[in-house]
């Protein structure tokens, strides 16, 4: 077996999607965390990984879009390489078994191995945010259709941005409670706390109720 | 069950939330029993606190295995308890939140019995800031029939006397067996109805319990000690350490917690044996752990490969005092290494002894990069080495680094002391002529068989006299000598290649002070502590001054401590607690420091210390 072959063969790896949702008191890790705490279950579960190559071999695990400290998820995505097939109903049933408080898998789903990362197909998130009186500060802030400027800070730099073009769709559930379709990914994404840093400084919720207020991402949309 | 509800602008607030939610992979989270009724064992909520932040708490290995031990019983939870970083503790303040446990969020004055493991003395202000967030009086003599027991246990407990006034009953030496006993006497004593007291004087019946609260200590018109003495015949004169002999048969957490955010030692660890051989003469650690007892190499590797699968942790370590000295390293490090590979798990050695050996062992060991060399020779001639009893030579100092070198390594850290018993700045210069030895060698090399650029860094830190070391008896040295050495030291450090770390003088001082202190320091830290003193082990939150004032408010003089000679009559403040070395073999050992006379290592002759007493371990080998 010459040099090229034997990187084909060990480059053979089996993709499988896991859809994931986080609660309390998971809620409150970093992305980093998230990383180490499914690499660590993964690990726990017996999941065959496929491994980098290289210096210092990783586990191939790519999230579709990383979370934040604070924010629940209902759906968000993960893909798992394995170095030799494995049937999903196992995954799912092994991954879940060996996760810890407010993480869990609700599909596992082979995928064909490609060429994009799953970070480059996210178009779309959906969130939920629950906070005292917010729908009232979206129909007064969202309704109309003048620019949103949000300060964002970007390699030290503060520059202003409409947000208003990443917005695609919002609904009021009740009077607490706000769906907002937005653009996500790595060219153009809108975070929810922007947006509920908005809320704030135009006067339409208090510091407290935004600072207080759930933050769910219910799915991700790809391309 | 009360809990304390975090709420999320809080945590949104503060760096790092994921230290105060709990929920990691192996915590464990227990239902309260229904009311109990008239015979069964009492459940008993146990609070396991570690002084400091949840980064160094949940890297300490007392608490991984006492938790472990105390969570298989089943009339038993124990919880986690840690200091919150100071932008969590001022909000919890201002939130008036009381300091809760991880699992169940209970404030800690719901508990039953509140422990705390003492690993350094810098950390005393942040245990009373701890009690205070906790709503827990902190005078034993404040707390009433619905308080917890406050405990204590840990290495700084062997002088516990400055902290005797905060804590009911503090536990002097290994807990695994310990603490279950005292909490079996906790539920006969809760079953009989009778009052707090009774539990007290219950408790210090039992070996390796000591009850600060019924010993009374007198004084002297110097401020010596005269005597101290039990209030009570029912209670024993002096308090003989507990230990576990065989370590093979002890519990040791396999399915330890796994946390979610990163610690600071973020992997397993394997305990390879407790105690250390060598004797050096300014380590506590190498005295009140005697005698070396080990775990077995297969007993080792099963519970190397069962934490594995367990925590799903990549990465493995090793825990003693001395790793180079355990009898099986070599077979045990490869087998590890044969096991774990496969998995993508690599082994981390802890700093060996450099020898040809242990460089090979580390070399097999470092998959991918080499981790940094670490050497402790503590003082720069070999006249002082010998004062101290530190068994290593500068020639095989010199012949270890050249063959890292050769084997790709480009530096090394080196550790050394400052203050010493004896010391003189020609031993200080002698650190700098170390340096410049190994950077001939460095030079000297060819061209193909040295890196290219050699790193090396010194640092240092105050010589601080410890109890039950043979220089528990020496003055530290005066600030100003101190400073004059480290200046000196500084001067002669001019290569670009080393660099020079130190540490600050202020918290060694107080650190002194506490270590060989006495009961009547407990003022001077409450005074301390009410003047806004917490996280002191943090330099950062440290503050000299206001040291210096509150022991002067009291009344003390700091020299007094520090500075002064004590002599062999003297009644030390922990001259009541046994370690099992006795004070002869100190004393002894602190005259042979004066001559420079060195003492052989306990594998090599035994020197009857008095650890023999417990009848295992070290002591019973043949030699
Ligand atoms: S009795 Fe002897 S072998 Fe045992 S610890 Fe003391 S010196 Fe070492």
């Amino acid at each position: 077996m010459n040099k090229n072959e034997s990187e084909a063969q060990s480059a053979a790896v089996f993709v499988y999607r896991l859809v994931f949702g986080r609660e309390e008191p998971a809620i409150w890790l970093g992305h980093l965390d998230m990383m180490r705490t499914f690499e660590r279950s993964l690990r726990r579960a017996k999941i065959p990984l496929a491994w980098s190559h290289g210096y210092n071999p990783r586990p191939q695990m790519v999230f579709a879009l990383p979370i934040s400290v604070g924010m629940a998820a209902r759906a968000d995505l993960l893909d798992v390489s394995c170095s030799e097939p494995i049937d999903p109903a196992d995954f799912l049933r092994r991954i879940n078994s060996n996760l810890p408080a407010g993480i869990s898998v609700s599909e596992c789903i082979a995928v064909e191995q490609s060429r994009d990362s799953l970070m480059s197909m996210v178009d779309q998130a959906e969130y939920l945010l629950e906070a005292e009186n917010i729908c009232m500060a979206a129909e007064v802030v969202l309704s109309g259709n003048e620019p949103m400027f949000t300060e964002k800070v970007r390699k030290g730099k503060t520059s202003s941005v409409d947000i208003r073009p990443l917005i695609l769709e919002w609904k009021c559930h009740q009077q607490d409670s706000l769906y907002i379709r937005v653009l996500a990914g790595s060219s153009s994404n809108l975070r929810p706390d922007l947006l509920l840093k908005h809320f704030v400084d135009q006067g339409k919720i208090a510091q407290l109720s935004a600072d207080d207020a759930a933050i769910i991402r219910l799915k991700l949309r790809l391309k | 069950m009360n809990t304390v509800n975090l709420p999320r602008h809080l945590l949104r607030q503060v760096s790092k939330p994921a230290r105060y939610v709990g929920g990691e992979w192996n915590s464990v989270c227990k239902k309260l029993p229904d009311s109990p009724d008239g015979d069964v064992r009492p459940f008993v909520r146990f609070a396991f606190c570690f002084p400091d932040i949840y980064e160094i708490g949940m890297s300490n290995l007392a608490l991984r295995i006492l938790y472990d031990r105390l969570n298989k019983r089943n009339d038993i939870w124990c919880e986690r308890v840690f200091y919150p970083a100071i932008d969590m503790v001022d909000k919890m303040r201002e939130l008036e939140l009381p300091l809760f446990a991880l699992e169940s969020k209970s404030p800690i004055n719901d508990f039953d019995l509140v422990g705390f493991t003492l690993q350094y003395e810098m950390c005393y202000t942040t245990v009373l800031d701890m009690l205070d967030l906790g709503n827990i009086p902190q005078l034993t003599s404040e707390r009433g029939e619905n308080d917890p027991f406050v405990i204590a246990g840990g290495p700084v407990v062997y002088n516990i006397e400055p902290m005797a006034d905060f804590f009911d009953i503090v536990l002097i030496g290994e807990g695994e067996e310990l603490l279950p006993e005292l909490i079996d006497c906790y539920q006969d004593w809760k079953l009989s109805g009778a009052d707090r007291n009774e539990f007290l004087y219950k408790a210090a019946a039992i070996e390796g319990v000591y009850v600060p609260s019924l010993y009374n200590v007198s004084y002297k018109h110097d401020g010596t000690i005269e005597a101290v003495f039990p209030v009570d015949e029912a209670v024993p004169q002096r308090v003989l350490k507990r230990i576990e002999l065989d370590l093979d048969k002890t519990d040791f957490p396999v399915d330890s917690i796994v946390p979610n955010m990163e610690i600071v030692h973020d992997r397993i660890f394997l305990e390879l044996f407790r105690g250390c051989t060598r004797g050096c003469r300014f380590c506590q650690a190498g005295m009140i752990y005697r005698p070396v007892r080990e775990r077995s190499a297969d007993k080792l590797l099963e519970q190397a490969i069962e934490m594995e699968a367990k925590t799903g942790y990549d990465e493995i370590g090793m825990l003693s005092l001395s790793t180079s000295d355990y009898s099986q390293l070599g077979c045990l490090t490869d087998s590890l290494l044969e096991v774990m590979t496969p998995n993508h798990t690599s082994l981390s050695l802890p700093s060996l002894r450099l020898d040809s050996f242990n460089l090979g062992l580390m070399e097999k060991a470092s998959r991918t990069r080499k981790g940094g060399l670490t050497f402790a020779p503590e003082a720069g001639s070999q006249r002082l080495r010998d004062v101290i009893n530190k068994n290593i030579a500068e020639e095989d100092l010199l012949s270890a680094m050249k063959l890292a070198f050769a084997g790709g390594w480009s530096g090394a850290k080196l550790y050394f002391m400052l203050g010493l018993p004896t010391e003189t700045l020609e031993d200080v210069a002698g650190i700098a002529e170390l340096t410049a030895k190994i950077e001939q060698i460095h030079r000297e090399l060819p061209r193909e068989q040295r890196p290219r650029r050699l790193e090396l860094t010194v640092s240092t830190a105050f010589f601080i006299p410890k109890p039950f070391t043979p220089f528990q008896w020496v003055p530290q040295m005066s600030q100003e000598k101190l400073h004059e050495h480290q200046r000196h030291l500084r001067s002669l450090i001019r290569s670009r290649n080393v660099k020079y770390q130190w540490h600050e003088f202020g918290t060694s001082w107080i650190e002194a002070v506490l270590a060989r202190g006495d009961r009547r320091l407990g003022q001077v830290l409450r005074l301390v502590w009410s003047r806004g003193a917490r996280l002191e082990a943090w330099d950062e939150h440290f503050d000299l001054e206001r040291w210096l004032t509150a022991i002067e408010d009291c009344g003390l003089s700091i020299d007094f401590y520090t500075s002064r000679e004590r002599k062999y009559e003297e009644i030390l403040p922990w001259d009541h607690i046994d370690c099992g070395v006795n004070k002869e073999f100190l004393w002894q050992e602190y005259q042979r420091a004066q001559s420079g006379e060195t003492t052989p290592a306990c594998h090599e002759a035994c020197m009857a210390c008095g650890a023999s007493c417990f009848g295992g371990g070290i002591c019973y080998e043949q030699k």
